[in-house]
């Protein structure tokens, strides 16, 4: 064997750019040791390790973001992991994604008298394999990384053991999950074998690689395995995002999951989910732009659609943020057909990501303190009269979602409005007519969502089941700090948007 | 006598599709469960068929680490099938819906 070849590849392997993965996978692993060591003893101690841990991880990463950050793409570990500028930002949002899920969990499980350190751990594990998965330029570990990620939410769905709810939604998930994950599976394979075809022109040596794979595809773009090929990959990915013929799971597995996992796979595994697809439509399958375009332009049109009004007559908060998640996930798909044509689309739907963060994770702040003790109340019902009962909680609310609806001084608009400038760049005019039309539609549910909350509505006076079982709240100051942060940054991003502009500028 | 890479790729097709529709069609969890390992062991066959024939050897690696994935995807499956019939008394999909509007 030729040693020299083996000492090429490991000088590839730059440990240095993994270091805030290896950092959480440490965390992680340090909790379980404390758990052993301090089993009964300190629950406080754990939950602070766990969230100031995470805390310091997201300073840190700014801070050196701060002294430079990366311009260009660098290419490691023998072309397993390619960073960009986008792929960062990328990782910090999974990492603040991570705090405000385990944020929201410490209340939720101390609620539910569940065992919280398995629930960090996997947590933390989850967001390593996003970051991993973001990073992926190759189809190994680009398929590990997204089973890790799968097989965690899994575990999290199916997290309250005792709930029927839960495990029935665990259950549909892992079916359904799986399902997706082999379809996933036969496209990569299907892809593989093609593209090392010696008898076809332009095969490739490394057909697992994005690079290799793109320019194989470049040379036989009308190949029919290439596109079955295709075909099964982005289907595989759309699961995961919860595009139209894929979206049956969302309703059911968001209504089961406890709700910290809840806003977990609406947020990080979406936003997860929309990259993956951006780094396949621009990288190896760029190439099929005449055949992409035509097939996304339908699934996010029929996603958009679907989505808002499934919504409509919803009652239940938890399905409602799904169905209208799935019409997020559609104009994200805008966001992606356009950037196969428009290069800055990539950061007009990173922004939007950034503000669906902020602007859901405020929101199921609120659904987590309206849900009571036993977690039962999670009808719009449920929300009357929370503008007398508790104003911060109201406003947090009202905020969060006229910023999912895309209301004008509010992060969310900023969000949309870019998505819309570059497909209108991009000339999809269809696309634009549809998400504007989906937009109309979502301000009708989200708003009789803040109406319920927020203005006094006219009940008559023998009937009304909420007030009876109205919980009481003891918000803690830091809850206060922390939905109060989610909201004034929603509302700074929307009236100063070069805050996070100039994150990507740099 | 050699088989064709063809040959190959029917039987990994025949085995996907019955998969596919073992996991569409069936009403046990157990049976759904095990059309599933089917739909990733035809994926698995594929891949050696291909790496046999193309003369590269990622396949053969990709199936190691599609082995180790299919297990942990077993160990949480059968953990969450099992704690649902310690409430529920069933595995049949029909006795399952209590998430509806």
């Amino acid at each position: 064997m030729n040693l020299e070849v083996f000492k090429q590849i490991s000088d590839t392997n730059r440990w240095g750019l993994l270091l805030p993965e290896i950092y959480l996978v440490g965390l992680a692993l340090i909790l379980l040791v404390f758990e052993m060591l301090f089993r009964r003893q300190d629950l406080l101690l754990i939950v602070r390790v766990a969230i100031w841990g995470q805390v310091l991880l997201l300073g840190l990463m700014v801070l050196q973001y701060l002294e430079g950050f990366p311009t260009g793409s660098v290419t490691a570990f023998s072309g397993l992991l390619t960073q960009t500028p986008a792929t960062e930002v990328m990782r910090l949002f999974f990492v603040a994604g991570s705090i405000l899920v385990s944020f929201l969990a410490t209340t939720y499980l101390r609620r539910q008298n569940l065992p919280r350190t398995e629930f960090f751990a996997i947590t933390m594990l989850i967001t390593v394999a996003m970051m991993v998965l973001v990073q992926s330029s190759q189809f190994v570990l680009f398929f590990v990384a997204l089973e890790t990620v799968t097989i965690g939410f899994y575990v999290l769905v199916a997290y309250c053991r005792q709930s029927p709810f839960s495990l029935e939604a665990g259950l549909k998930f892992l079916i359904l999950g799986a399902l997706s994950s082999a379809i996933l599976l036969f496209g990569i394979v299907f892809l593989y074998g093609v593209a090392g075809n010696p008898a076809l022109p332009g095969h490739v040596a490394d057909s697992m690689n994005f690079a290799d794979l793109a320019s194989f595809i470049a040379a036989n773009p009308t190949n029919p395995l290439v596109l079955i090929g295709t075909c099964l990959v982005l289907a595989g990915v759309a699961f995961k995002v919860g595009a139209v013929p894929f979206q049956i799971w969302i309703p059911d597995v968001y209504q089961g999951a406890p709700t910290p996992v809840t806003a977990f796979l609406a947020v990080s595994s979406k936003a997860a989910g929309v990259f993956v697809l951006l780094t396949l439509v621009r990288g190896p399958f760029a190439s099929l732009h005449s055949f992409l375009v035509p097939l996304l332009s339908t699934v996010a049109v029929l996603t958009i659609l679907f989505g808002n009004l499934t919504a409509l007559p919803q009652r239940n908060v938890k399905r409602l943020m799904g169905l209208s998640g799935i019409a997020h996930a559609g104009y994200l798909l805008v966001g992606v057909v356009a950037s196969m044509t428009v290069d800055w689309a990539v950061y007009a739907v990173v922004f939007y990501l950034i503000t669906y963060l902020l602007a859901s994770f405020g929101v199921f702040g609120v659904m987590i303190q309206m849900a009571g003790d036993d977690d039962s109340d999670q009808e719009v019902d449920h929300y009357e009269d929370l503008g007398q009962r508790h104003p911060f909680l109201a406003g947090v609310l009202t905020v969060g979602l006229g910023s999912l609806a895309g209301i004008p001084p509010l992060g969310g608009f900023i969000g949309k409005l870019l998505i819309f400038i570059a497909a209108f760049q991009a000339g999809l005019y269809g696309l634009l007519a549809a998400s504007i039309i989906g937009v109309v539609i979502s301000i009708y549910y989200y708003f009789g969502w803040i109406r319920e909350a927020v203005f006094r509505v006219w009940r008559s006076p023998e009937g009304s089941p909420a007030q009876e079982g109205a919980s009481t709240f003891t918000v803690s100051t830091v809850e206060i700090v922390t939905l109060g942060g989610l909201s004034a940054l929603t509302i700074g991003i929307g009236i100063f948007p070069s805050l996070v502009d100039c994150l990507m500028r740099l | 006598m050699t088989l064709s890479l063809n040959s190959f790729l029917f039987v990994s097709g025949l085995l996907f599709a019955i998969g596919f529709f073992g996991v569409l069609l069936r009403r046990n969890v157990l049976v759904i469960f095990m059309s599933l390992e089917m739909m990733l062991n035809a994926a698995i066959l594929a891949l050696i068929a291909f790496s046999r024939f193309n003369g590269t050897m990622d396949g053969n690696l990709f199936v190691f680490f599609i082995i180790t994935v299919a297990a942990a995807e077993i160990a949480v499956g059968l953990a969450i099938i099992v704690a649902l019939f310690r409430k529920r008394q069933s595995v049949m999909v029909e006795q399952l819906s209590s998430l509806k509007n």
